[in-house]
């Protein structure tokens, strides 16, 4: 019976080719994107499954508050203070280790070769949370302090080989560290190795105690450090529950953060680790991956309605078939069945071309991002047979239920074909399609312009003109600025040049209170810092408002340790927030610091700034960041970094001479130098990616609707022939008519944009809302969207319309 | 009125060559009743569709009011048939969606007339032709009969001097056959030219002259005496 069924479904799609052509492939390409939207969905949520403990191990990271103002809900980081304590707490049956990833200058053994690498230091307790795979030595490795666990690859790219344990590497120039065992390469589906903003190349780990030692910090009292893929990992006891593990980690929180913590960051979240992979969405407010899900589930419900709606109109074609049937004693659910075998035939098929097409999709796309995503099929079987039936049975249920439902003689009489059965439902699934395809093209478009306009305003600074030179902050190299800079300056292509502490588009905020009055604690204001040196302006090509440019020629524009009284530059958002209203008036004018109690008890004076020059506001933070009061100030000992305006002729050599006099003055450590473009870009990609990202989704879901609307507007311009063929006997002119045809399928298009337009609205201030500079065409964006999908389904349903307008009329006529 | 002149047509199908018609000449004045008849397939329908511009010949010419149509475009076409001709179909070809009255307007719709005009003219002729009961009903609803009267009507609302009736009384019953022969007939007694294929020889003793088709030809013309 069902054989049979079966057999008449594929004869049925034999026959009209054209239908079932648009039909399999509209829902294999609904179904593709839909599985490779859950695919990879699953594959960003199931991280880190390669350590036995994982479900085990949760991971605490700050919650900010509105007033952090940083731009980010939260990271996945905890001061490194909580550490003991939280061991503490929860006792014997709980491990907790912290890592801290920090960048150094390697050397190799005892050769000259030096790289610069990140080194995660991890407490002893991280071996046993994480069951690396071990190539030669054992998990004691980081019980050593001088010992190093290098990764199977990081070994052959510094030493050419894997046996590498007894070997030393040198940080900076003066750590000897010993590596101690090798580990096979953590698989890219872990949280160590996701890199969607921070690098955090993990492959190669020391002692904690060894970073206090070399960087001289306090790690087990700091309260001050929060820095992303700065983990604190924690083995939850057996019995116990997260909210548990939630309750201890606040309260330990609670009890121990220093006074006026809370308000910035009031309370501690605690994740489960396969959450670390995907909470940087969390973190920026974007839910990417869910919006990934979502978009795949909306391009399948297109596919469907594509199906429902060619279904209908076609079938209203075998309603004297269905008759015949009826009047031989079919009774309506054998028909019923009939129609739903058909439309699950037509999903199975669409099913296997989709995977087909996943299994060209996902080793493309793996190749493109360095992910690892795998089709599980035995694990997915029973998925799969549930989407494939409900796509089936959703898709069909209307058109059979419509078909069958009407009676014997109708049928036969095919007074159906006739009549406008059907015609307010698909209108509607129309309707549906268009509202789904113009969000997401609104979508697209607003992500766009945003995107342009972020661009835009970066452009204020010279970034295809300036290089960067990082990690110019080692007190080796900053003993040399003075002739690294002189020699620079010498060279013809170079324009200006100045040492700084961040350079734009750095996300660095370092910000300390301050107030017009010493100690007034009442009108305090949080001031970012930059540090600056002579030639900033010309260089990033900042404009004076006021006032004159710091230099180290006059002894008061040089802050030093014991300097009570320093120049600063304000922008005008620092001068308002200090007061003045007119920020014009802040040149010549003091400001103070406000020192927090421990300063004060030892004694310390708070520092003056008197502002001899003002800046405009430019987004220096730049990308998402809000324009903040900041202060530049020339402080040697944060310059970390170089910026080097070039001049665009010549562009190649001057970077050769650059790297020449590098290469003279500071011959032990490599020169590290990129555009300050490539700074922009590093981030900006990801906004660029996701915009492409809806973008391949909009396009498919807007082709699925168009490829639907051809199809049922040449089958409704088939339907409508005789009638077309009495209103040209009639005299009805070719564009009359067109207009009468192309009329019927706009007003659906039309309600759809009304429903469609808002909700994009809607949605783009999820997108937006994460900038501070918005565009503001909003409305004239989303229409211009709403206009080109219009225009595009009239194009496509004239190129019918007028077909049929042109044809001759009495064939119509003749033939019924 | 109109005028053929060795006037042609050919179909070509799939390499086989139909000749529909075979230079025909025929004449018809200005107030004419004239049936055509001959076999099944024998032209009939094709001379009428060239007569109504709704197919081109392949040969020969065709005057229209004494100007040379033969060679016309669509758009030309279009012009002149919606002024002066009506068409009538064995099927009635209405517009199941339409209610009669609406139907009949349609063949005002694309004139320029305005909408009180229009619908004047549509209750006046739904009037005449004994309909106007019917005029919200839809064509399912009504007998073959009315709904040929139906088409009756369309054809003749604009005030069309021509109308080519295809078969008018093939798919009625012989009572309703003789109820759209009358109506035609008192059009024709009003001016109106009319040219109508028909296989009941009863059917065309209403014409004044019969055109008989063999096989693409023009076999006899045949006139009755004037009643
Ligand atoms: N569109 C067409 N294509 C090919 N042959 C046609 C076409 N229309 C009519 N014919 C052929 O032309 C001949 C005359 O047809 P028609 O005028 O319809 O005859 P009648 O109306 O007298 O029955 C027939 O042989 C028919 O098959
Ligand atoms: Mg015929």
């Amino acid at each position: 019976m069902y054989g049979n069924y079966i057999k008449l479904a594929l004869r049925n799609m034999a026959k009209n080719r054209l239908y079932a052509f648009i039909n399999v492939v509209g829902l294999a390409i609904g179904l593709s994107v839909f599985l490779f939207g859950m695919v990879l969905a699953s594959y960003e949520r199931d991280h880190d499954s390669m350590f036995s403990q994982r479900d085990r191990i949760f991971t605490a990271g700050a919650k900010f508050s509105d007033a952090a103002e940083i731009g980010v809900l939260e990271t996945n980081s905890i001061y490194t203070a909580m550490g003991p304590l939280l061991q503490e707490e929860l006792g014997e049956d709980s491990l907790v280790a912290r890592t801290v990833t920090r960048e150094f200058l390697l050397t190799v053994g005892s050769s000259n070769d030096s790289y610069y690498h990140t080194v995660t230091f991890a407490d002893p307790e991280f071996s046993e949370l994480f069951d690396f795979t071990y190539l030669s030595g054992d998990n004691s490795a980081l019980a050593d302090p001088l010992g190093l666990v290098i990764s199977e690859s990081t070994a052959l790219k510094y030493f050419g080989r894997a046996d590498v344990t007894g070997e030393t590497l040198t940080l900076d120039h003066e750590h000897d560290l010993v590596i101690k065992a090798v580990i096979e390469d953590i698989p890219s589906d872990s949280h160590f190795n996701s890199n969607l903003l921070t690098e955090r190349d993990a492959r190669l780990f020391a002692a904690l105690d060894t970073l206090a030692d070399i960087r001289d910090f306090n790690i087990d009292e700091d309260w001050g450090n929060l820095s992303m893929g700065d983990m604190t990992y924690m083995l939850l006891p057996e019995g116990r529950t997260q909210q548990w593990l939630y309750d201890q980690v606040n309260a330990v929180y609670q009890r121990h953060s220093p006074e006026g913590q809370i308000e910035f960051i009031p309370e501690v979240k605690v994740r489960p680790l396969t959450e670390d992979n995907t909470m940087i969405w969390d973190a920026i407010g974007i839910p990417a991956i869910t919006s990934v899900q979502l978009l795949g589930l909306l391009v399948l419900i297109i596919a469907c309605v594509n199906y429902t709606n060619l279904a209908t109109a076609q079938s209203l074609g075998r309603a004297r078939e269905v008759g015949l049937r009826k009047t031989f004693g079919a009774s309506k659910g054998q028909l019923l069945l009939q129609f739903l075998v058909e439309s699950l035939t037509t999903a199975a098929l669409s099913m296997l071309l989709a995977l087909a097409c996943l299994e060209l999709i996902v080793p493309l796309f793996n190749a493109w991002s360095s992910k690892v995503l795998t089709i599980n099929y035995l694990d997915i079987f029973p998925f799969l047979i549930a989407t494939t039936t409900i796509v089936g049975i959703a898709a069909g249920a209307y058109p059979a239920y419509m078909i069958t439902r009407a009676a014997p003689i109708d049928s036969l009489h095919n007074s159906m074909l006739r009549g406008n059965k059907g015609g307010l439902f698909r209108s509607f699934m129309i309707g549906v399609q268009f509202t789904i395809s113009v969000f997401m093209l609104a979508s697209v478009m607003v992500m766009y312009f945003q995107n342009k306009q972020v661009e835009q305003s970066a452009n204020i600074f010279p970034k295809d003109n300036v290089i960067v030179l990082e990690r110019v902050g080692v007190d080796a190299i900053k003993a040399r600025h003075e002739t690294l800079r002189n020699q620079l300056m010498n060279l013809p292509g170079v324009e200006a040049m100045t040492y700084l502490s961040q350079v734009p588009f750095n996300q660095s905020n370092s910000a300390s209170g301050v107030a017009l009055e010493p100690g007034d604690e009442a009108s305090e204001i949080l001031m970012n810092r930059i540090r600056v040196d002579e030639g900033f302006l010309e260089t990033l090509n900042i404009p004076l408002l006021k006032g004159r440019a710091l230099t180290r020629d006059i002894a008061g524009d040089v802050m030093e340790a014991e300097s009570e009284v320093v120049n600063v530059l304000l922008n005008q958002t620092g001068a308002r927030s200090l007061g003045f209203d007119d920020p014009l008036d802040a040149v010549g004018q003091s400001f103070f610091e406000i020192l927090g109690e421990q300063s004060r008890a030892e004694g310390l004076t708070a520092t003056q700034f008197i502002v001899v020059g003002l800046l405009p506001d430019q987004n220096f933070l730049g990308l998402h960041n809000k324009i903040k009061p900041t202060a530049f100030m020339i402080q040697p000992p944060w310059l970390n970094n170089a910026a080097i305006r070039i001049s665009g002729d010549n562009m190649v050599q001057t970077i050769t001479e650059v790297e020449r006099v590098w290469d003279e003055v500071i011959a032990d450590y490599p020169i590290q130098q990129r555009f300050l473009d490539d700074v922009f870009n590093e981030i900006f990609i990801v906004y660029e990616t996701m915009n492409r990202v809806v973008a391949g989704f909009a396009l498919i879901a807007l082709s699925l609707a168009l490829i639907g609307l051809f199809g049922l507007a040449a089958f409704m311009a088939q339907r409508r022939t005789r009638e077309i063929g009495i209103r040209k006997v009639l005299g009805a002119r070719v564009d009359q008519i067109a207009r009468l045809l192309v009329w019927q399928f706009s007003i659906p298009v039309l309600w759809s944009l009304s429903v469609a337009m808002p909700l994009a609205y809607a949605a783009s201030g999820l997108y937006l809302n994460f900038f501070d500079e918005r565009i503001t065409m909003l409305p004239l964006i989303i229409s211009g969207a709403a206009l080109g999908a219009l225009v595009t389904a009239w194009l496509i349903v004239s190129v019918h319309a007028v077909r049929i307008a042109m044809s001759s009329p009495i064939g119509a006529l003749r033939y019924e | 009125m109109l005028k053929l002149n060795n006037l042609s047509k050919f179909y070509r199908t799939d390499e086989v060559e139909t000749v529909a018609l075979n230079a025909v000449n025929i004449d018809i004045e200005q107030g004419e009743f004239v049936a055509i008849m001959g076999p099944s397939g024998c032209g009939k329908s094709t001379l009428l569709n060239v007569i109504g511009m709704l197919d081109q010949p392949s040969e020969g010419d065709y005057f229209f009011m004494d100007e040379n149509v033969a060679s016309y475009g669509e758009q030309k076409l279009s012009q002149i048939r919606k002024q002066n001709i009506g068409f009538i179909f064995q099927n009635f070809n209405l517009i199941d969606e339409l209610s009669v009255a609406e139907n009949i307007e349609l063949a005002l719709l694309y004139h320029d007339i305005s909408a009180k005009e229009r619908r004047q003219r549509v209750e006046h002729i739904m009037d005449k032709v004994g309909i106007a009961h019917r005029a919200k009903h839809r064509p399912s609803q009504l007998s073959g009969g009315q709904q040929q009267r139906v088409a009756v009507a369309r054809a003749v609302v604009g005030d069309q001097s021509l109308i080519l009736a295809d078969e008018p009384t093939g798919n009625l019953d012989s009572v309703h056959g003789q109820e759209v022969m009358e109506m035609l007939q008192s059009l024709n007694n009003e001016g109106t030219t009319i040219v109508m294929v028909t296989h009941s020889a009863a059917h065309a003793d209403y014409a004044r002259r019969t055109i008989n088709l063999f096989d693409g030809y023009v076999v006899t013309q045949s006139m009755r005496a004037a009643s």
